[in-house]
């Protein structure tokens, strides 16, 4: 019973914080109408600005802490300015988040650049000593996160419902261009609102960071929880956004003390899929989104067709190139990595079905690589079974999963496929490095065989090479049949306008399901390769960063082109292979590159080969 | 007479407004039926109705005597109701030529491996509906935007682009909402005789329209809404002399 009461308190010390977490989170999305995923990296900053002042500058706890917040506040408005300003004028809403995912991305290389990549323990602050009310003992850390949480719900609800200032930051997100014609500045008040949720976020950083480790990339779990606390809540309300964290905590510590810490985040997965489909709007029913933030795209979505004479010959020379490469790379150990980019060609090849073609945004599908490459990879080298039924095996398996995912989500109005996606890559994550027993753990399973057909094996970088490239060919050859077939034009019109979609017949959640599924294959594809290439898998190979990664790369790449894919894998891969320093500041730089891409050069490289091609003349 | 839509009492209300309040009426098949009635009389929303895009909270609407509301929208549409919008909707991100594709797709039936194979059926049907699709442009004067991107034509060019995408979708019954707005005198005439045309290929047509040289010109029938109930309903000529009909569109007649 004492045991209970203890994990009880546990969980609502930490349903405290994500309840934080998730106040930005519907700070932000009332006023700006953004889904901000970079909410956990502030809450990383904030932990770590705090412990180099305190421990590094000595600093008293309460200097520190208004240190944190103050830098976290600079860094907030700095991104809100330069970065979300622009893209709510230009980006559609899953532009507006993929944005946010550079944000979350550029922020963790900035982390890693100054803490570097090592686990810190923030210092409690008031000693580490526990708190005992009755025989119940609590660390007196958490007494201090009670406070933060109440003291920036009720400032907040004191701000926003009692100030006139607050009246027009919720008029904002009612109806922005009313709120316009009234004076108020609908740009800055977006500003005032990442700001003040970076500072939340960083407040709720520096007083649980005692209670728990944080590294510079922890901020995707805190941005996944609050989101999981939001979509329990009810997203848009406050109110919500509490309930749903407290709720999720106590439930996460119950699931970690009674059953396994292993299972927990698959217990609060599953828990969240049952909720959203019982209770579509969260426990307490969620807001409308800001209205003038479309749900599908109405701005232009660049046209790039390469097709007639042009088309084939961008294609021939395409094909020309990857066929001669490894001749004239030979010796040069780039093979080994142009292996890999055509791993990811594949993989985003089918992202830009989803992404590119219907317009729904997946931020894990490195997860349906991992479904793939580790189904196959255990059958092969546990069971021995033949390698092409393991990689089927490992497809069907991979179809199951984004099955499940398309059901739940598939209802839903908004961008909830994108963030179930990102919460099962992070349940991946987990399961891949939590059962060693099975997944070989961190260092990952090792002792896969060569791909082979009967007594037909492929070894060595080029044929692997070859191997990997021919599916590369045959999986691009069978989407761009699809894409200009009733399939890709029914995809194109759902992402541009789902209501006159549904006016020509086109059922819609069908669509979606089906896009999904089909690149939710191409990625379990890709991971069944990688297996077969590196003769062993481990969880950073096909873990969330990659799922980021390959979303930049599709991005930069030029989306709804099925040309892009195969470019922004080829240059994402190769740029650091071959600029040294772009390896070490891979994590910034990618997120950068991501930012501004999407706001600068929409059409990405693909846009750029049609603009040459088209000025050199051949129509 | 044989109806291809009806609508049997429906009412829809927003907020309080009654916009649709217990409309009847039934559309021949093969016919041109006419809407008209004043800004806000209801028009819109009963589309609206007719094709699932709302619920009605009472009334029943029909396709070929079969009920049809409550259905999905796009369950609507395969069974042959197909409609335009108001402002035109292309879809942005395609081309003139495949936003007209589009429209075949209650047409295909293809399955996916076919298609991702682009197995010699598909590539058959795939020639033959862009040669249809071609020619339905050449008749709106489209044929040579193809290639352009749907958002780059002219509001009045959207339309017929629009009309286009319905055509292909070969309908049983097509709903217009306002076909010429955007459209200049000339091209309104050219609509004019492409909707008789479009009737006499046995499509029954239902069209909301402002523009009553054209509406006098085509339909065989006409319905007038006001404050969301039928004003009036007749030939032309009928509602023309209706003194109600009057009276709604010139204000009341003080005696």
């Amino acid at each position: 019973m004492l045991q209970a009461v203890e994990v009880l308190i546990d969980g609502l010390v930490v349903g405290a914080i994500y309840a934080l977490i998730a106040t930005g989170f519907t700070l932000v999305y009332r006023v700006a109408g953004v889904l901000n995923l970079s909410q956990g990296a502030f809450v990383v900053i904030g932990a770590l600005v705090f412990y180099s002042l305190e421990r590094d500058a000595s600093l008293p706890v309460p200097v520190a802490l208004a240190g944190a917040v103050a830098v976290a506040g600079v860094a907030g408005a700095l991104a809100a300015v330069l970065v979300l300003r622009r893209g709510l004028r230009r980006l559609s809403l899953a532009g507006l988040l993929i944005l946010t995912v550079g944000l979350l991305t550029a922020l963790e290389g900035i982390t890693l650049l100054v803490w570097g990549s090592q686990p810190y323990a923030v210092p409690p602050f008031t000693g580490g000593g526990t708190l005992a009310i009755g025989e119940v003992r609590v660390p007196t850390q958490a007494a201090w996160v009670a406070v933060a949480t109440v003291a920036v719900v009720a400032g907040l609800w004191l701000v926003l419902a009692r100030t006139t200032f607050g009246k027009a930051l919720r008029a904002c997100g009612e109806n922005p261009v009313a709120a316009s014609l009234m004076g108020i500045d609908v740009g800055w008040m977006t500003v005032v609102a990442f700001t003040g949720a970076a500072m939340i976020g960083a407040l709720g950083g520096a007083v649980v960071g005692p209670l728990t480790s944080l590294e510079f990339d922890t901020g995707r779990f805190f941005t996944n929880a609050g989101f999981i606390a939001v979509a329990l809540g009810g997203m848009g309300s406050f109110l919500g956004a509490l309930t749903g964290g407290l709720s999720l905590g106590v439930v996460e510590q119950l699931a970690s003390g009674y059953i396994s810490s292993l299972f927990s985040p698959t217990i609060v997965f599953v828990l969240l899929l049952v909720g959203l489909l019982f209770r579509p709007n969260g426990l307490l029913g969620g807001r409308a989104r800001r209205v003038d933030v479309p749900e599908t795209y109405q701005r232009a979505i660049p046209v790039i067709r390469f097709r007639g004479r042009r088309g084939i010959a961008i294609v021939a020379v395409l094909v020309l190139l990857v066929a001669v490469a490894p001749l004239l790379l030979d010796g040069t150990g780039l093979v080994a990595a142009f292996v890999i980019a055509g791993v990811y060609a594949i993989a985003v090849l089918g992202l830009d079905v989803l992404m590119g073609y219907a317009g729904q945004v997946s931020l894990g599908h490195a997860a349906f690589m991992a479904v793939g490459g580790y189904t196959t990879g255990l059958l092969v080298t546990r069971n021995g079974v033949p390698p092409i039924v393991a990689v089927l095996a490992g497809l069907a398996l991979t179809l199951v999963v984004a099955l499940v995912v398309s059901l739940v989500t598939e209802r839903l109005r908004g961008l909830y496929l994108a963030l179930a996606t990102l919460a099962v890559g992070l349940l991946v994550d987990s399961l891949l490095v939590g059962a060693p027993e099975v997944t070989g753990g961190p260092s990952g399973l090792t002792g896969i065989p060569a791909f082979s057909i009967g007594s037909f094996a492929v070894t060595g970088d080029v044929a692997n090479y070859y191997l990997v490239w021919g599916v590369a060919g045959l999986v691009a050859v069978a989407l761009a049949n699809l894409a200009r077939s009733e399939f890709g034009r029914a995809l194109q019109a759902i992402r541009a306008d789902q209501t006159a979609a549904r006016a020509l017949g086109i059922p819609v959640a069908r669509y979606k399901r089906s896009a999904l599924l089909l690149s939710a294959a191409c990625a379990s594809l890709a991971g069944s390769l990688f297996a077969f290439d590196f003769r062993y898998l481990a969880p950073e190979l096909v873990s969330t960063p990659r799922s980021l990664e390959m979303v930049t790369m599709l991005v930069l790449g030029g989306q709804g082109t099925l040309v892009g894919p195969v470019l922004g894998a080829t240059a994402l891969t190769l740029l650091p292979a071959v600029v040294q320093p772009l390896a070490t500041y891979k994590t910034l730089f990618e997120g950068v590159l991501l930012i501004a891409v999407l706001l600068y050069v929409p059409d990405g490289l693909a846009g750029a080969v049609s603009w040459i091609t088209r000025r050199g003349g051949s129509r | 007479m044989s109806a291809a839509l009806e609508a049997v009492g429906i009412t829809k209300s927003f907020g309080g407004i009654r916009a649709v309040s217990d409309v009847t009426l039934a559309v021949e098949e093969g016919s041109i039926t006419a809407i008209i009635g004043p800004n806000g009389a209801g028009k819109t929303t009963l589309f609206n109705v007719l094709t699932s895009l709302y619920r009605p909270e009472a009334g029943e609407a029909k396709l070929f005597g079969a009920r049809v509301d409550g259905l999905d929208q796009s369950r609507i549409a395969e069974l042959g109701l197909i409609r335009t919008f108001q402002t035109a909707r292309v879809f942005p991100g395609m081309t003139v030529l495949e936003n007209a594709l589009v429209g075949a797709h209650r047409r295909l039936r293809a399955s996916l491996v076919q298609q991702l194979i682009r197995a010699p059926r598909v590539a058959r049907t795939e020639r033959a509906l862009v040669d249809e699709a071609l020619a339905l442009l050449d008749v709106f004067g489209l044929r040579a935007r193809a290639d352009e991107p749907a958002t780059d034509l002219s509001v009045g060019s959207q339309k017929l682009l629009e009309l286009v995408r319905a055509l292909v979708a070969h309908p049983r019954v097509l709903l217009l909402d306002e076909p010429a707005a955007g459209l200049n005198d000339a091209e309104t005439e050219e609509l004019a005789a492409s909707l008789l045309a479009i009737r006499d290929a046995g499509i029954t047509l239902v069209v909301v329209e402002h523009n009553m040289s054209l509406v006098m010109g085509i339909a065989d029938r006409i319905a007038v809404l006001d404050l969301g109930a039928v004003l009036a309903e007749g030939v032309p000529s009928a509602v023309r002399a209706d003194p109600r009909v009057i009276a709604a569109y010139l204000g009341e007649a003080r005696s």
